[in-house]
């Protein structure tokens, strides 16, 4: 009797974890319904079933179109109650699938007439975006070598600048860097004219501290940073970076965040892990590079310090098509020209161009403008050595998150940093961790701890609680931890449950099954039986390990080897009743434990 | 930062280009690079300043300010 209430209790502990994980996405709209008939099916026998269900439900449903015939499709209105209902009747039988008929929008494509070639527009998903603002009224500084306006700029709305280089009010661009920088950010479109920008409605500032050569100084930066956030700028994009820690730099930073400026800037191409600075001071977001097939580009540089990607191209000899194409000016002739860039240069004006455009639509703290680009970012799974920060960039996602006006902050460690907790040689990477399934791993082992003392009496002692933690979760929060300019697995391994350790140090996407079974319980048990004080910790871990490997059955189930599907999860269900039923008979004979 | 660097010198496609020492353990991005030195393929030895400094467009590796250089073999 017992053991069956144990096992009713371990299940009701389950499955309330469970109930904290979050759920699939949310499924779009629509109001009809596919009905696709079987090929083997005949006609005499559709028609029948056609009649039946006319008669039925009232509805009557028709070919969706002639071309449909052969396929025998049908669509019929009606709603997920009806959809639920004739999935679990006989129709089912006659059917190769019954589903929803989601609606589909079409969006305004502009008349650019390069428009085809820039598929990273396509692929930050920005059409839908436009349909809610083009980001007027929305002010961009671009620290950079300059801004000349090339033809494609002259529909641009342009406020004053400063050349920071040459001291004087005209910002002509002579490397061809800023132009091009700027053309992703608010090219004229629907100008029937080259390409397309993503704010084309947003005011450009051009603040030029870079030379023709491309490089400049600190003092220059952080004086325009300043002269930004003075001159009211909403937004500062900076695709530079490099050199070393500057007090002058954070300040100009910080003092342009304390004035409600979103400040982006690249992360850098030397292909390393760590942001360069600027990226990686508080307050900036940090921007990663991606090719047109969504992988991180090879020359982008990773982990500490990315707080989010966007396409940065990249360009394979002379093969451009893989580049990011604006118009820019030759540095030589000065003419204008329409050229392909590649760099972490070109990804972050992609995410200042958003920014403008959350902000047009109505968030206006820096803050929260960082929490919409962040949560509406499309998440990469398996991202353990952060190439992409909170995701891939998407604008029409980032428009509707910032229209619906709620932003809430589940960053609790961004929070640790903003309020200097955290320096810049720290980094944490929250999205490494999906805190729902972690808390209820130590809850769930708790409760299921609690449980087990209600029935078989033995002390709490901290040897028992650093098993229950060990064995569920480890020091999770330490998986995110980084050190800049420093190897991040010592910190992988650290922030590991005793279940994932044999994965974690070379970050393999499947648990490794001599790990996560009840193989280090069982060897703690032994180990640790004689032991007063530390026969705790081996009970603990076997709860621990129990939830741990439950909850990983149903939501995770990969192992190395084994991959993943019903084998995976069985395995772990399995080791889940075997920690389970160890930890049992390990509290059991004495009736009391420590 | 005052150091000395042999390797080989690189045209790197970022912008309209910059031009880099690629040594065995590091990539700098060349500042100031002198027209003798912007020739790809060509090993050198460069005595120059690493400014902390400066910030490119490139951000490729430290910046190296470019003193002075010889060819080696």
């Amino acid at each position: 009797m017992k053991k069956l209430l144990l096992v009713v209790l371990f299940l009701v502990g389950l499955g309330w974890a469970l109930t904290t994980f979050p759920g699939l996405a949310v499924e779009g709209s629509y109001n009809s319904i596919i009905l696709d008939f079987r090929e083997d099916v005949g006609a005499a026998q559709i028609e029948s079933q056609i009649e039946a269900i006319a008669k039925t439900y009232s509805a009557s449903p028709r070919y969706n179109s002639e071309f449909s015939l052969a396929d025998h499709i049908f669509i019929m209105p009606g709603d997920k109650k009806l959809l639920d209902t004739l999935k679990s009747s006989d129709l089912r039988k006659y059917t190769e699938f019954i589903e929803p008929d989601y609606i589909y929008r079409t969006y305004a494509v502009p008349n650019d007439p390069e428009y085809g070639k820039q598929w990273n527009l396509r692929s930050i998903n920005v059409e839908p975006a436009w349909d809610q603002t083009k980001g007027k009224g929305i002010t961009v500084a671009v620290i950079d070598t300059g801004i000349s306006q090339v033809p494609d700029l002259l529909d641009t709305n342009f406020v004053g600048g400063y050349d920071f280089v040459n001291d004087r009010t005209n910002v002509r661009d002579d490397n061809g860097h800023g132009t091009h920088v700027a053309g992703t950010i608010a090219q004229a479109t629907n100008n029937k004219f080259g390409v397309a920008g993503i704010a084309y409605e947003a005011n450009l500032m051009p603040l030029k501290v870079l030379s023709a050569e491309g490089g400049g100084t600190v003092a220059d930066i952080a004086e325009a940073i300043r002269f930004a956030a003075d001159q009211k700028a909403d937004v500062i994009n900076m695709s530079l970076g490099g050199g070393g820690e500057s007090q002058l730099m954070k300040e100009a930073i910080d003092y342009a965040h304390s004035k409600g400026v979103v400040i982006v800037a690249a992360a850098g191409n030397a292909g390393r892990n760590a942001a360069e600075y600027p990226a990686r001071y508080p307050h900036v977001i940090g921007v990663s590079a991606l090719d047109s097939a969504g992988s991180k580009a090879p020359y982008s540089n990773y982990g500490a310090g990315i707080d989010i990607s966007a396409p940065g191209g990249l360009i394979n000899g002379e093969d451009k098509t893989g580049g990011i194409l604006q118009n820019t000016l030759n540095p030589q002739t000065g003419e204008s020209v329409f050229e392909a860039f590649q760099g972490t240069s070109m990804a972050a004006p992609h995410v200042s161009g958003v920014v403008a455009l959350i902000k047009a639509a109505g968030v206006t703290n820096p803050d929260e403008i960082e929490e919409v680009i962040k949560q509406s970012a499309l998440v990469v799974q398996e991202d353990n050595l952060n190439h992409f920060g909170a995701g891939k960039l998407d604008a029409a996602a980032a428009v509707k998150l910032a229209a619906q006006g709620k932003i809430s902050f589940q960053d609790f460690f961004r929070w640790l940093r903003d309020n200097g907790y955290l320096n810049p040689r720290f980094w944490i990477d929250g999205g490494v961790i999906s805190l729902g399934p972690k808390l209820a791993m130590v809850l769930g082992s708790y409760l299921l701890a609690w449980l087990l003392k209600i029935y078989f009496p033995f002390a709490w002692t901290w040897s028992l609680s650093s098993g229950l933690v060990m064995g569920s979760t480890g020091i999770f929060f330490l998986r995110g931890v980084y050190l800049f300019d420093a190897p991040q697995w010592p910190f992988r391994l650290m922030g590991s449950s005793l279940a994932e350790m044999g994965s974690a140090v070379q970050l393999s996407s499947g648990l490794n099954p001599f790990f996560a079974s009840v193989l280090i319980p069982l060897g703690l048990v032994l180990l640790l039986l004689g032991h007063r004080t530390w026969k705790g910790f081996a009970i603990g871990s076997a709860i621990g390990m129990a939830v741990f490997l439950a909850i990983a059955a149903i939501t995770t189930p990969t192992l190395m080897w084994i991959g993943d599907g019903i084998p995976a999860s069985l395995f772990l269900a399995a080791n889940a009743f075997l920690c389970l039923g160890l930890a049992r008979l390990v509290v059991k004979p004495e009736g009391r434990i420590a | 930062m005052s150091i000395q660097v042999e390797g080989t010198i690189e045209r790197k496609g970022f912008g309209t280009g910059t031009w880099a020492l690629v040594s065995s353990s590091e990539t700098y991005e060349l500042h100031k690079a002198p027209a003798d030195l912007q020739k790809a393929g060509i090993k050198v030895k460069i005595s120059g300043q690493i400014r902390e400094d400066v910030m490119t467009i490139a951000m490729i590796g430290p910046v190296l300010e470019v003193a002075s250089f010889e060819l080696v073999d």
